[in-house]
């Protein structure tokens, strides 16, 4: 790189970050809960700038789809259950918490100065660990992004273990949200004739096109940023802008709670499949170097992706993209399944009330 | 160095949307400056990609793109129906009851 654009990146950084803490004191200061919610997805998108600049491209697309998309949404949802307004604290009930706070920053900044300082080559994590990955990656697993290789192959288990607490916090909102109607926050009581025409041919033209782009992300997982979190959520928003325009009850028609749920299980059941089979043919568990048994891998043909002299470790491939599908499949579930439980609550009311 | 003072300016016009995000004083307000933030951001993003010469960057601004615009119309969605259930337009006066 050259003198301006380290001076460039330096002053991004600044800027980004300081946003960020303007930001941070504004969500405490305000008690609309809708400002909070709103200045929070700004958070987000700010974050998530500042993380390209650093260029942890994969870290900022998560940051982007989960913190300024799905979450702000299911906030929103949230806040339709509660009063509008937080509660004003007595200013002496601050002072025990605010201490802490300041202590446990102050400690942090302390330690900060024992850091090895940003992209520092002879950092631990550069060093040992981070050096054998970005080394023998490209050898050992054949994908580009390194990124992707170390989350769904070498720390394939602990992808898994991510893929389980996704699942437990969809169990968690069905179980919590998903029965009984308890909406607080009554809908005004005359329909708007508003027509929205604009609004609804756009929405039908986008929501096939987010769609592919979450296929895209996730079938580019390995070479690009990306990969089936990332995609299960842009999925999940698809789905989500549905429901926002189309109503609830239309795309409950086409995704129903049930099978979105059982789609939440099914996900973990495909990752955990594929550990097993790959056991079956004489690995490990999630050694994708057995995923396929030689008679199989036999049969792939040799110009499948493109250059057929490279060669490509079929098995590591087709692991990571099963997993990476059986992640999207769990994260995409997950998130409607939320969608639903802080959403539904009106309609299920209603719909309560005409049984009843 | 057109690109750097493009980014600036971006820079600039960001600061400008977080004291709009601030000092409200509607929510309306405040909607419009987190759109214009999210717009300013994809924008941020692209020319990052220029400027650091990773034109794989155009993906995620792509995406930012997308997620800013359902994001925007949730939170009108919710401003004027108080709930994010109900269809939009002319079906909503068909299924109105529904909430």
């Amino acid at each position: 790189m050259s003198g301006p654009t380290i001076d460039a990146n330096f002053a991004l950084n600044i800027a980004l970050l300081l946003m960020l803490v303007a930001i941070a004191f504004a969500v405490v200061r305000t008690r609309s809960l809708l400002a909070a919610i709103l200045m929070m997805s700004v958070y987000s998108l700010a974050s998530a700038a500042w993380l390209m600049v650093a260029d942890a491209a994969d870290v900022a697309f998560t940051e982007a789809v989960v913190g300024a998309g799905a979450s702000t949404v299911i906030l929103l949802g949230a806040i339709l259950l509660a009063r509008g307004e937080a509660e004003r604290v007595n200013w002496k009930l601050m002072i025990a918490p605010g201490a802490l706070a300041v202590v446990v920053g102050a400690v942090l900044i302390y330690a900060a100065g024992g850091l090895p300082n940003y992209g520092d080559p002879a950092s631990p994590a550069n060093s040992h660990v981070g050096r054998a990955y970005l080394e023998q990656t490209y050898g050992d697993i054949g994908a580009p992004n390194v990124v992707t290789a170390v989350l769904a192959s070498y720390r394939g288990f602990d992808t898994l273990g991510e893929t389980v607490v996704i699942f437990a916090a969809c169990i968690g909102v069905a179980l919590m949200l998903g029965f009984g109607p308890r909406a607080t926050l009554a809908p005004p009581t005359e329909i708007p004739n508003d027509q929205h025409v604009v609004l609804r041919v756009v929405a039908k033209l986008l929501i096939p096109l987010i769609a592919l782009f979450a296929l895209y992300v996730q079938f580019h997982g390995d070479l690009g940023a990306g990969g089936g979190f990332q995609a299960g959520v842009i999925m999940a928003v698809a789905i989500i802008l549905h429901a926002l325009v189309f109503g609830l009850r239309a795309t409950m028609a086409a995704v129903p709670v049930r099978l979105a749920r059982t789609v939440a299980a099914l996900g973990v059941v495909v990752y955990a499949g594929v550990g097993v089979v790959c056991i079956i043919n004489g690995g490990g568990f999630l050694d994708y170097d057995y995923l396929f048994s030689p008679r199989i891998e036999a049969m792939i043909p040799a110009n499948l992706l493109g250059d057929p002299s490279h060669e490509h470790h079929w098995g590591q491939h087709f692991g990571i993209l099963f997993i990476e599908i059986g992640v999207l499949l769990t994260v995409s579930a997950t998130i409607v399944t939320m969608f639903y439980g802080f959403a539904g609550r009106t309609l299920e009311t209603i719909e309560a009330e005409r049984r009843g | 160095m057109l690109v750097a003072a493009g980014v600036a300016g971006l820079v600039v016009a960001m600061s400008l949307m977080i004291v709009r995000a601030m000092i409200g004083p509607s929510h309306y307000d405040r909607i419009l400056a987190a759109n214009s933030f999210g717009t300013k951001t994809v924008l941020l993003i692209a020319l990052m990609g220029f400027l650091f010469g990773r034109p794989d960057f155009l993906d995620i601004a792509l995406v930012y793109a997308l997620i800013n615009f359902v994001t925007t119309i949730a939170l009108m969605k919710f401003f004027r129906y108080r709930t994010l259930a109900r269809p939009l337009g002319a079906m909503a006066r068909e299924a109105g009851k529904d909430g």
